[in-house]
């Protein structure tokens, strides 16, 4: 990989970060204001919208699966790191590229176990909320585990890179 | 396989994220005995199932924003003036709030790096030895966990399948009961000669109360709003966040409105977080549950214990150890499904243990060696770690005798479901 194709990575890295803050934020305000819409009508008109609440659930996966996609990015996840205590700082950079490695490869798998769920959604699937298939609606898996995978490589190779110019990685890099 | 198992745990240990180690199981365990790997996926989009789970990223976005705007300060200015004249004043002070604050944003650390800044030297100046302060703020830092609308709570109620209104009613007894034990000690505690109190005139009590008016309402919406019957406690959520937008955006404006979007997203990481963990140990547990492995422990456990209160003495020392070694949000996720059928057949109220394993998970916070909010009032206050082990050891006594009492008083946390539930 040479330097350009590095730069047109991450700066397409950088986009897709701004565009999932956008769609979280989009979603988020959704939720507070379907939300708070279906008890305006229930408690006023004794009424409602049936399909608000499957939608609102539907949102909860997509801003939740997204939301992980974007902690990937910033080393946000919950993790137990003993590493920090148990591990001489020498070999932390090494640690932590055995652990982005090991997470690529499960996300992997992740994508691998949701293209398959997705094909079987496709073939014997029902119509679901709108009319829209069930599979469109449950599309946010692989998508979600892809851009997880994609951002777990990234981190891979970056952390290969520092190890090999002797920089002082592991933390700083994923901030 | 197994060695592919073992390294997993290893990586768990050095730092892997732990959805990912979850995942990485339940993909062996269910390729291990030849199910199709779709399954995974499948148990995960189940979530997609839960109503009540519109409340964990909604709570949470209004914990933050709360935790962003001045409200802490103002919070802490009304209880110096209304509580501050108490023997042990600031003490109790600080409990309360730190309690009020974290059943608002979660127990996550948020409360001892937002009030113990602020805590810490005003107590130091009222004469509290700094043994004693940095202790109460690193034990109160997960205090109040079991007041609603901890996001725990709620978190307990979706893996458990529980009625939240009900755990949120559970909680407040057991919950006063460790806040008024603290206090208590707070006053025994307290300096011997106070410096002459500054006299809080009215207008200043006036003034605290005006500038707070528009949080103070916040607790009886949301209990007055489920208990009343205008709202479920999903929606709830809805409410609060809506009304703290509109106060800490347009009405105060502590936050701009340009800062929203960072702050969303950052909530929204916070909830993704948890989301996925959530979700690995859908497909795990339904590993579990399918290998009948939580009845195979239970048959275990029975043939050498059988009275219900020694299975309760030993739980509660498993879960210590859990609590201490796994933050609260994983441990009730991995945990949860793996004891309430085991604890169902001892005839444990699931609701009663709810109470018991978010007791548990709290201490666990502050247990020695590795409890987070140690590490979190280490690196705040800049002491060695060692030295919070000493400070907060009595009130870890103190929260050990609180949970004993909740253990084994069942009625402290089902007499309220009894009179409003």
């Amino acid at each position: 990989m040479n330097g350009r194709d590095q730069q047109r990575i991450s700066s397409l890295m950088q986009y897709s970060a701004r565009l999932e803050e956008g769609v979280l934020c989009l979603l988020l305000t959704a939720m507070i204001v379907l939300a708070c819409l279906q008890i305006l009508l229930r408690s006023f008109f004794s009424s409602g919208l049936l399909w608000a609440d499957p939608l609102i659930r539907y949102m909860v996966l997509w801003s939740g699966l997204l939301g992980a996609s974007m902690a990937t990015s910033r080393g946000n996840h919950i993790a137990l790191d003993l590493a920090g205590y148990l591990i001489p700082e020498r070999f932390q950079p090494l640690v932590q590229l055995v652990c982005y490695i090991f997470s690529a490869i499960t996300s992997g798998f992740l994508v691998w176990a949701s293209i398959l769920f997705i094909r079987s959604e496709i073939e014997y699937g029902s119509p679901g909320l709108f009319q829209l298939p069930t599979w469109s609606w449950n599309s946010i898996f692989p998508l979600a585990f892809g851009l997880i995978t994609l951002r777990y490589i990234m981190l891979a190779v970056t952390q290969v890179i520092a190890i090999l110019h002797h920089e002082t990685p592991a933390k700083n890099i994923n901030r | 396989m197994n060695i592919i198992k073992l390294t997993t745990f290893l990586l768990a240990l050095l730092g892997a994220p732990l959805f990912l180690v979850i995942s990485a199981l339940a993909l062996l365990a269910f390729a291990s005995v030849d199910i199709d790997l779709s399954v995974v996926i499948i148990e995960m989009s189940r979530l997609a199932d839960t109503p009540l789970l519109v409340s964990l990223p909604l709570f949470i976005f209004a914990g933050t924003l709360l935790s962003e705007s001045h409200a802490p300060e103002r919070i802490l200015m009304l209880s110096r003036i209304f509580l501050g004249w108490m023997p042990g004043g600031l003490a109790v002070v600080s409990l309360a709030v730190c309690a009020i604050f974290t059943a608002f944003t979660g127990a996550s650390g948020v409360t001892i790096f937002a009030l113990g800044g602020l805590l810490l030297p005003a107590l130091l100046k009222d004469g509290y030895n700094e043994r004693f302060s940095m202790g109460l703020i690193t034990s109160s830092g997960s205090l109040g966990l079991l007041f609603p609308p901890s996001l725990p709570l709620i978190l307990y109620g979706v893996v458990s399948e529980t009625r939240i209104d009900h755990l949120f009613l559970a909680g407040i007894l057991p919950g006063l009961l460790m806040l008024l034990l603290l206090m208590g000690y707070s006053i025994k505690q307290g300096p011997a000669v106070r410096e002459k109190q500054h006299k809080h005139s009215t207008q200043e009590a006036i003034t605290a109360l005006r500038k707070a008016a528009w949080e103070l309402p916040l607790p009886v919406i949301i209990l007055g709003g489920i208990y009343g019957g205008f709202f479920v406690a999903g929606e709830a959520a809805a409410v609060t966040c809506l009304y703290v937008l509109i106060v800490e955006v347009f009405i105060y404006r502590d936050v701009s409105f340009s800062e929203l979007p960072r702050i969303m997203s950052k909530s929204m990481m916070l909830f993704g977080g948890i989301l996925v963990i959530l979700a690995a140990s859908m497909a795990s547990t339904n590993y579990l549950i399918d290998q009948e492995i939580p009845m195979r422990i239970f048959e275990f456990i029975r043939s050498y214990i059988d009275s219900k209160y020694t299975f309760l003495l030993l739980l509660n020392v498993f879960l210590l150890i859990v609590g201490a070694m796994l933050d609260i949000f994983s441990a009730l996720v991995l945990v949860v499904p793996l004891i309430l059928p085991i604890a169902t057949g001892y005839g444990v109220d699931p609701i009663h243990l709810g109470i018991i394993f978010l007791t548990n998970l709290q201490i666990g916070y502050c247990t020695p060696p590795v409890g987070l909010n140690l590490f979190l009032a280490s690196y705040r206050f800049e002491k060695p770690i060692v030295e919070l082990y000493r400070s907060t050891l009595p009130f870890l006594g103190l929260l050990i005798v609180t949970l004993l009492v909740i253990t084994y008083f069942p009625w402290l946390s089902q007499v309220l479901i009894k009179l409003f539930g």
